[in-house]
């Protein structure tokens, strides 16, 4: 299935949209997208910095995902690398 | 009338208010008001900084927001106003980046409360931070990971040992 990845913060320097298609297994979890993401980057992505990807957390539009979570059947995806607002 | 107003401020079209933020939380039965600003300021780590740009997802801040003035009332209310908003876009040196300001019958609350919520949007909400240098250059800052932060949402007093937050 294509999810939507939405790209926020740090990210959004790897891709002037701030967003990115990737093909993921029918009834793929986090962890699954994060590896899908891992892989564009390294193939797409100048200066690709991994550590900051694995630093970084999932959620839909309204809660943080947990690693082991299935995708949502609908809606964006986003990436949240770590937050420092203030 | 809510007793919580949090916002995202757009910096292209307003301004945080700190005014309005007490204004806010005034109330003739409290006689505690802290408040909490955050600004830009013109140094960070022996750089010269000329303005600082910030991105957030807004939806889900917004959430998060709610969330945390909700925890502090449960801990610090019933009676507590709070005021909570934060600016998205470019800002200058000085501009107003953040405003808590919250009000409760005593001060002994409010300063509780006051600082609970400033270190909870600080590692917890979904913003991000670009610093701009003098030098042309510019570097998204580092900040807490929410991978490494969710498992403690429910500690509201939760510690992040190492981090370096202005």
């Amino acid at each position: 299935m294509k999810v939507e990845v939405s790209l926020f913060g740090a990210f959004r320097d790897y891709e002037p949209g701030a967003a990115v298609t990737l093909e993921v297994p029918a009834g793929a979890r986090v962890a699954d997208l994060r590896s899908a993401l891992a892989a564009h980057g390294r193939a797409h992505w100048p200066g690709f910095r991994e550590g900051l990807l694995m630093r970084s957390a999932f959620a839909s539009p309204t809660c943080v995902l947990g690693e082991q979570e299935p995708l949502p059947a609908s809606g964006p995806v986003v990436v949240l690398p770590p937050v420092g607002g203030g | 009338m809510s007793d919580f107003r949090c916002m995202i401020v757009d910096a292209e079209h307003s301004r945080i208010d700190p005014a309005a933020a007490l204004e806010f939380v005034a109330d003739p039965a409290f006689g505690g008001f802290a408040m909490f600003v955050g600004r830009v300021r013109e140094q960070n780590q022996g750089r010269a900084v000329v303005g600082v740009s910030y991105d957030v997802f807004e939806q889900l801040a917004l959430a998060g927001f709610d969330d945390i003035v909700r925890r502090a009332q449960e801990q610090f209310g019933p009676r507590l106003k709070i005021h909570l908003a934060h600016a998205r876009g470019r800002l200058g040196v000085g501009d107003v980046a953040v405003v808590v300001a919250v009000g409760t019958p005593h001060r002994d609350e409010a300063f509780r409360a006051c600082r609970q919520v400033i270190e909870a949007v600080k590692h917890r909400s979904p913003i991000w931070k670009q610093e701009h240098y003098q030098d042309g250059s510019s570097e998204w800052s580092e900040g807490c990971s929410l991978c490494e932060t969710q498992a403690r949402d429910d500690q509201p007093e939760s510690r992040h040992d190492g981090h370096a937050h202005g």
